[in-house]
Formats: structure tokens, C-alpha cells, sequence
């Protein structure tokens, strides 16, 4: 050994200084407060609004907005902070079946923060908004999650300028963004560009003609319609164009059809900057029916049920009733990230998992139809 | 099954490798985890095109193959380290201090790294190489130590490791300063301290010198499918090993009777039979409501304790390459000063912090992303509860304030342009981190190196710390303190000991 380090005149005073550490800390860790240990902290408050688990909602209000589609107020439990565009999730028991669908939220952010009030547009579309159309009704008990999604206005990367195209039920995320911008909770200018084909179909058009129209311009488009103050037509690059600034954001929340239709289009912009869309949660898949035996362990739970190859993993575990997590039912927000032990699957659209998921065999059931028989370990709801 | 040998509370780094540990052992194991994934900070997510690294800016003391360090040596025992591909990283650190003229690449290699610091600063060599040697020597020690479980024989220590007893007593600068090492060799050799978070007028010079060390001599390492990777292995392991791992279910409490632990109760009210419990979690979270009947002196003591920094990161995916970017290194530090006690300081408020680590992902691993486009991930710590000030409803728009701060502050130290070229953006917060670990105010690196609960006090004392039979701590908050190979190392020692307290009946 060649350095020999020296701080103190003598080397023996260097080493009563270490033989002091263990004394030392033991003296302030004895000199501690005698207050209880905090049992809460302001940042994890925070962070329990933002992310929140499963918690109980009222319902509270319907109201019809078009012939297929209505608005579901319910009074939350715990004050919910959301970013205007996200969505929740709306779980209830039906039968033997535990149905979970994620739903736009067309209230704004202070509403829940303050009110724990908060309202999911819904379209008659399927079993679980069947159900809510036919059966829910004011004081009905529900479960909500979240919320969830990517789909919001990210003020670093977007324009200050942002074209909002809407189709149908599309409209949700626009609403609760259009009143975040009035209440100053988000701070950008939108000129929204709201299809549907008859005026009588439009959604929450008595909100919307009382926006504040220095911030919020609303542009109707009706393709089957023709009337005086309303475009006609599609939603095209020549409708965009006619309405864009000279450099913008475009967010699209619509059908898949009117999707693809705006993909074609897209090339034909004039001063686009970046463009951004909502996703749309997996349904059926197309194929020869068949049913095989899925094997699903939850903790130290088995259970064997019954998979049609023609719905998700997902689903077939909500028809037998078993609780297990989902969110965005788009492959995308990983809460049902399960691991394959078994079976051969297919995956609806393109493959959203990690790198690490693929390697080591995790699937996400809410996009995965299978293709034998399957064994999967899924974690429980939370 | 309501009965286990042993649960491991929390599948963070700490938790994942004491339940193999554990199972390694004999001992049937139940691992229980809040959140439906595995790393707690280890982990991975995606975004449009990019897959964005959640916390690893690189891997310390792996080393490879032919230069094992201590991180691969364990995972070689562990039986994972060929579960993951792994990756070198190419160079130690660029640092970069504009306001005093500061900006140096540091290389890995000893041998390299002094040269270049010779051509920095002239006249560095002699400080530097003592440096290293006192470095060698605080490594060898800290290996007996760890063997030792912490009961180590002081007049052993005095002469097989002189140094050590004699550095382990000051700070950082302290002992640079008895090195007559000049004032800019120290600023660059000072430039890892965020990566420790307590400035070097505070932090342990044997702490930080054994991790320069191991950087250094056997360089960075990243796993090529992130940090998940490691995460989704040792689950691997876990299971192969037999072990029950059950995700989503958080442990509400720890049962303790007369003779100490006797069983964990879960969210559900499950309630699990157990006689050890490893806890993956802050003494804060455990001591504060997980236990009932604390003693005063439990209280006190975790009362006593600092919160070290709490975490905020930003994520982005670029539609440009990093050549075309102009980002020519892989790990950036951005500081305001190198007088670490101020930046210290600044970084205890949302107003002044502009400190940064920054990550550009593509510079190790160029495929890690689409060709033509590049993944960055900036952190930062906040050295005081400041997060704690923001109201929900202005949480949006500090959070977004704060990620242009920090492009702000990388394109004006290295004249790059992100601004224009941001596909993909994701920012973490002291309220993700909260949420997703469960750490109280967001902390991300346990509780803080201070001078006397810095790394050698705390080994030294891990029969006293361990005041409840069949409660031992793991991850960042424990004896090995935070970040990555410490909190695999708190896992390993935790682990082993529990073990050792199984087989011998207490």
C-alpha cells in the first residue's frame, strides 16, 4: 500500500473520529422526535387524487342528449384531479358478469377536484350502455377507475393553436377540454370541428353555443344535412384548411371510419404541426367461432372459464364474473399486463407491449383473443 | 395458503433479490406488490413509437464478463445475469457548469480517466491517483464489512484498512482538500454527487469514493430492454425458484407479538402467517401505520431521519437522430455550481432547481429507438417538500413549467434544438413517484447520506437497526442506501441474514 492519508496533525485523532460514527449516530437517532410518525403526506394526497384506485360513485343525474346518447352525472367518493381528455373507467356487477368500459369524461377538471362531480357522455353502443339506457337510474351505486389516457393537450409539444375534429360521441373529451380552457386550467385556443349527420345528433349543443367564442370557436358539420350557420359535408382537408392558422395542433376523437377518412386527408393540410388521436377500446374479432378452455390463476386462485376466440381474454373473464383490472381496453395504459403461462393468442392491431413483456411472455388481455387453449397468471383487481 | 416462511413487502429492487435470497435459502416465500408491476422504480413504458426507460441512467459496478463487478457477481449467484442482454455504456460523464466555465467529457479506465483529468487540469495526476488508491482500499474494506453483516473487529479494521478508518469519518471535500487536489479536478470529480444527493461538504467521502470507483473501473452497464428487463428476470427467478409473487395486493400491516413478527395482513384483510417479514419500503410507511405498538425508540429514531431527494424526470422521443440533434453524449450533469452545497440549496425549491442528469439513451444503445429519432430522459431532485406547496389545481401547469425549465436549460448548455423536434413527451413528478412506490413526498432516494447516517454508520450498526425480530429492511431506505446496485446490494445482505435468523430460530 502506498498513500497513507492523514487530515488531522495525528493519524490516531483520524481514527477516533471513525470510531465515533456508530456512537454518534446512535445519539441522533436517540434525539429524534417523540411525535408520532406522520401517517400522511401532501404529496402523496396529490398523488391519491391523481391516481386513483377503484372508488364508489352515485349516480346522480341523466341526461338525454340525443336519441342514442346521454349524459350520466355521478357523485364521487374521493375528489378526482384529471386532465381535461382523459377518461375513466365505469365498473358494475351485471348479472354474473363483472363489466368494466372506459368512458370520456365531458365535465371539467375543477368540477371533481372541488364537487367529486363528474359526467361521462355515453352512446348506446353495447351491453353495458344497453344496460345503463334500459336500467340505470338516479341513485344507482357504481365503481369508477381512474382516470387514464394520453389524450390531452401537452403544451410542450403542441400548438398554442389546436383544431379539435369531434365525431358523434367523439365530442367528450373536447367538452371537458373546452371548459378546462375556461376555467384557466388549460391554456390554448381550439377551433373545434364537430361532425354528425343531422343537427338533431349533435351532443351537448346547448354547452357548446355558450363558449366563450374569443377562445373556443365551434364549427357544426353536418354530412347529411344542409342548413344555414352549419358546414356540410365531411370533415376534409378543404374544411380544415378553410378554418386552420398558420401552424397547428389536430386532435381527433371519433369513429374509426371518420378516422381513416381523416388519415387520407391529413397530407393535404396546410400548416399542421402535429397530430394527435383518441384511440378506440378492442371489440370483436371476425373469425370461425370457437371456445377454448381458459386456465386464469389470481394469486393463489385457479379458475377455469370459457373463451370464445372471437372476444378478448378480457371479456371472457368479466362474462365468468372474475375481477380483474382494465383500463383503456386498448392494449396501451398495461393495468392487465398478465403473464402467458400457456396457449397460442393473436393480438388485435399492433403489438403495444414492451420489449421485456414480448421476451419474457406477458400479454395484455384486454387486445389478445385466443387461439387453443390458454393458462394465464393475471394480477387481482385493485 | 396462508402461511409462508417468509413475505417480502414491496417488489422493488431490494424485494425482488431478497425473495431469491430467501428461496436460495429454503425458505417458502411470498413476495406482495401494490402495483400490478414488478421494479418499482425498474421499469419501462410506451409511448407512440418509444419505449422510455423509467429511471436506470446506468447500471454501476456490473462491469462484464472478463471485469466482473460486485453487481454482476451477485446476479451470477442470483442466476439472471444471462436472463438479460446487456449493454456497455461508452463513456463516464459529460459535465457541464456554463456560468463557471466548466464543460468536460470524463472517460471510464482509470488510467484514462486520470490522463484526461491531467489534460483538464495540469498538475491533478498525484491527487487523483491517491484518490483511486484510497478508493481501492475503501472497496476492500466495505467487502469485509459486508461479509461481516457488520460486526467487524475495530483493531482489524485499523490495520488491515488504515485508510478507510481514517477517510471514514469526512466528507468529500474534506478529504479531497487533504489530497491537495485542485479546485477544478474537484469540481469534475465531484460531478456524480446528484447521483447520491447530499452535497460534498456533507456526503461521505467513502460512500461517494467507492461509488466513483466502481463507475470508473468497471463502467456503466443497461440492460437492452430496460430496466424491466431486470425487473421481469427476477420475477423469472422467483418463480423458477418456486416463489409466490402476487401483484396489485398491498400489505396493510405487519402483526407483531411478543416474540415479534407473526404475520402480514393484506389490503383484502387476508391475513398471511409469517415469522419474517423483508420490507421494501420506507420505516416511515412501516413504523408510522403498518405496526401497532411501536416503541418510542423506533419512533424517535426514524423520526430523526432525512428525507433524501425527491424525484422528477422527463421523457422524450425525438423525431430526429442524435446526430442530426447535435446531443453527442451519453450522460449529461447540468449544473448551476459546482460548490455543491449551494446547488444543494437551489435544488430545494421548484423555482431555482435547473439542475439535471440527462440521458441520451441513443448514444449507448442506437437501436433503443426507430432510426431518426432519439429517447432522452432529464432528472432532477427536489431537497425539500417544495412539491408539497403545489395545489391540485395548479399541478398541471408546474409540472408542465418544470419540463421547459429543463429544455430549457440542456439547449442552452449544449446549443441543441429539442424544442421543435418533441414527438413523444412523459414527465414523472414527486407525485408519480409517490403514486407508483408509494414513498412518502416522492422521495426516490431514501433517506438522505448525511454525515452521520451515511454509508459507514449504517453498516456498522445493522444488528442495533434491527429492532423487531423478523423485520428486516430492504431498498433504498436501508443500510446500502439508494439507487440501483445499492438497493440489489440491501436485498442480497437482507436477504442472507433473513435466512440466517430462520435457521437459527430467532
Amino acid at each position: 500500500m502506498g498513500y497513507k492519508f492523514k487530515k488531522q496533525i495525528f493519524g490516531w485523532m483520524d481514527l477516533l473520529r471513525f470510531k465515533k460514527l456508530v456512537p454518534n449516530r446512535e445519539k441522533h437517532l436517540s434525539e429524534g422526535s417523540e411525535k408520532p410518525l406522520p401517517t400522511s403526506y401532501k404529496v402523496n394526497e396529490v398523488a391519491a387524487i391523481l391516481h386513483l384506485g377503484l372508488q364508489k360513485a352515485t349516480l346522480t343525474a341523466i341526461k338525454e342528449e340525443t336519441k342514442d346518447t346521454k349524459a350520466y352525472t355521478f357523485e364521487l367518493s374521493l375528489p378526482m384531479l384529471f386532465r381535461a381528455g382523459q377518461y375513466v373507467t365505469l365498473r358494475k356487477k351485471i348479472g354474473d358478469s363483472l363489466v368494466n368500459r372506459p368512458y370520456g369524461v365531458a365535465s371539467s377538471p375543477l368540477e371533481s377536484l372541488h364537487n367529486k362531480s363528474l359526467t361521462l357522455m355515453i352512446k348506446k353502443a353495447g351491453f353495458f350502455s344497453d344496460y345503463l339506457f334500459d336500467n340505470a337510474k338516479v341513485g344507482d351505486e357504481f365503481e369508477i377507475v381512474g382516470p387514464s389516457g394520453f389524450f390531452y393537450y401537452e403544451p410542450l409539444t403542441d400548438r398554442k393553436e389546436v383544431i379539435a375534429v369531434a365525431g358523434g360521441s367523439g365530442i367528450t373529451p373536447f367538452l371537458a377540454m373546452a371548459k378546462a380552457i375556461v376555467e384557466g386550467q388549460e391554456d390554448f385556443h381550439m377551433t373545434l370541428l364537430y361532425g354528425a349527420n343531422k343537427e338533431e345528433e349533435i351532443i351537448a349543443k346547448d354547452e357548446l353555443d355558450k363558449l366563450p367564442q374569443d377562445k373556443i370557436k365551434v364549427v357544426y358539420v353536418l354530412a347529411n344535412e344542409e342548413k344555414k350557420g352549419y358546414e356540410h359535408g365531411f370533415i376534409s382537408a378543404e374544411l380544415i384548411n378553410k378554418y386552420a392558422p398558420e401552424s397547428y395542433t389536430l386532435m381527433f376523437c371519433g369513429s374509426d371510419g371518420m378516422g381513416k377518412f381523416l388519415n387520407g386527408e391529413l397530407k393535404k393540410l396546410k400548416g399542421l404541426h402535429n397530430f394527435k388521436s383518441e384511440k378506440n377500446a378492442v371489440g370483436m374479432r371476425d373469425v370461425k367461432p370457437a371456445t377454448y378452455k381458459l386456465t386464469v390463476h389470481i394469486n393463489d386462485q385457479v379458475y377455469e372459464v370459457k373463451a370464445s376466440n372471437n372476444e378478448t381474454l378480457l371479456v371472457s373473464m368479466e362474462r365468468a364474473g372474475l375481477s380483474v383490472p382494465s383500463s383503456c381496453r386498448a392494449g396501451g395504459c398495461g393495468f392487465c399486463h398478465s403473464k402467458l403461462v400457456s396457449g397460442k393468442f393473436s393480438i388485435a392491431g399492433a403489438d403495444k407491449r414492451r420489449l421485456a413483456d414480448v421476451k419474457f411472455g406477458y400479454i395484455h388481455p384486454c387486445v389478445t383473443y385466443p387461439d387453443s387453449d390458454m393458462e394465464i397468471i393475471v394480477p387481482q383487481a385493485k | 395458503m396462508n402461511q409462508y416462511d417468509a413475505v417480502v413487502i414491496g417488489a422493488g429492487n431490494g424485494g425482488l433479490v431478497a425473495a431469491i435470497r430467501l428461496l436460495q435459502g429454503g425458505l417458502k416465500t411470498l413476495v406482495v406488490e401494490k402495483h400490478n408491476l414488478p421494479g418499482g422504480f425498474a421499469t419501462s413504458f410506451r409511448r407512440g413509437r418509444f419505449e422510455f426507460e423509467a429511471s436506470l441512467h446506468e447500471l454501476n459496478d456490473f462491469g462484464t464478463e472478463d471485469n466482473k463487478g460486485d453487481v454482476r457477481v451477485l446476479f451470477d449467484e442470483l442466476g439472471v445475469t444471462d436472463k438479460i442482454e446487456w449493454l456497455q455504456i461508452p463513456e463516464a460523464y459529460r459535465v457541464i457548469v456554463k456560468s463557471e466555465n466548466l464543460d468536460a467529457v470524463m472517460p471510464f479506465g482509470k488510467q484514462a480517466f486520470i490522463d484526461q483529468m491531467e489534460k483538464y487540469v495540469p498538475g491533478s495526476k498525484k491527487s487523483i491517483q491517491h484518490f483511486f488508491e484510497l478508493a481501492e482500499e475503501i472497496r476492500t474494506a466495505q467487502a469485509y464489512t459486508n461479509k461481516a453483516g457488520g460486526k467487524v473487529e475495530s483493531s482489524y479494521m485499523v490495520k488491515n484498512f488504515p485508510n478507510y478508518v481514517k477517510t471514514g469519518s469526512y466528507s468529500v471535500n474534506e478529504v479531497l482538500d487533504a489530497l491537495k487536489m485542485p479546485k477544478k479536478a474537484k469540481d469534475i470529480l465531484n460531478a456524480y454527487w446528484c447521483y447520491l444527493g447530499a452535497d460534498c461538504d456533507t456526503l461521505s467521502f467513502t460512500h461517494y469514493a467507492s461509488m466513483v470507483l466502481r463507475y470508473i473501473t468497471k463502467g456503466a452497464a443497461m440492460p437492452k430492454m430496460r430496466s424491466h428487463e431486470i425487473s421481469l428476470a427476477l420475477v423469472e427467478r422467483i418463480r423458477e425458484l418456486g416463489g409466490d409473487i402476487w401483484f396489485n395486493v398491498a400489505a396493510e400491516k405487519i402483526l407483531t407479538d411478543k416474540n415479534g413478527v407473526s404475520g402480514v395482513v393484506l389490503a383484502d384483510g387476508r391475513e398471511i402467517k409469517t415469522k419474517y417479514v423483508i420490507a421494501n419500503c420506507a420505516p416511515h410507511l412501516v413504523f408510522g401505520k403498518m405496526l401497532d405498538n411501536v416503541s418510542l425508540k423506533d419512533i424517535k429514531a426514524t423520526n430523526a431521519r432525512k428525507f433524501a431527494g425527491r424525484g422528477f424526470s422527463m421523457f422524450l422521443g425525438l423525431n430526429k437522430s442524435c446526430d442530426e440533434l447535435g446531443i453527442t453524449n451519453h450522460n449529461y450533469f447540468l449544473y448551476d455550481t459546482m460548490d455543491t452545497a449551494k446547488q444543494y440549496e437551489l435544488m430545494k425549491k421548484i423555482d431555482t432547481n435547473y439542475a439535471q442528469a440527462t440521458v441520451c439513451l441513443n448514444r449507448a444503445y442506437p437501436e433503443c429507438s426507430p432510426k431518426g429519432t432519439t429517447i432522452m430522459y432529464f432528472t432532477t431532485l427536489y431537497m425539500s417538500d417544495d412539491w408539497g406547496n403545489v395545489k391540485p389545481e395548479d399541478y398541471f401547469k408546474v409540472k408542465d413549467k418544470v419540463a421547459k425549465m429543463m429544455i430549457e436549460r440542456f439547449e442552452k448548455d449544449t446549443g441543441c434544438n429539442l424544442r421543435d423536434h418533441i414527438e413523444e413527451i412523459s414527465i414523472a413528478t414527486p407525485m408519480t413517484y409517490a403514486h407508483y412506490c408509494g414513498h412518502p413526498e416522492g422521495v426516490i432516494y431514501g433517506y438522505e447520506s448525511q454525515y452521520w447516517d451515511g454509508l459507514n454508520p449504517r453498516l456498522l450498526m445493522m444488528a442495533q437497526d434491527h429492532t423487531i425480530r423478523g423485520l428486516r429492511f430492504a431498498g433504498g431506505y436501508s443500510m446500502r442506501l439508494s439507487g440501483y446496485s445499492s438497493a440489489y446490494f440491501s436485498g442480497d445482505i437482507t436477504g442472507r441474514q433473513t435466512v440466517g435468523d430462520f435457521k437459527r430460530g430467532e
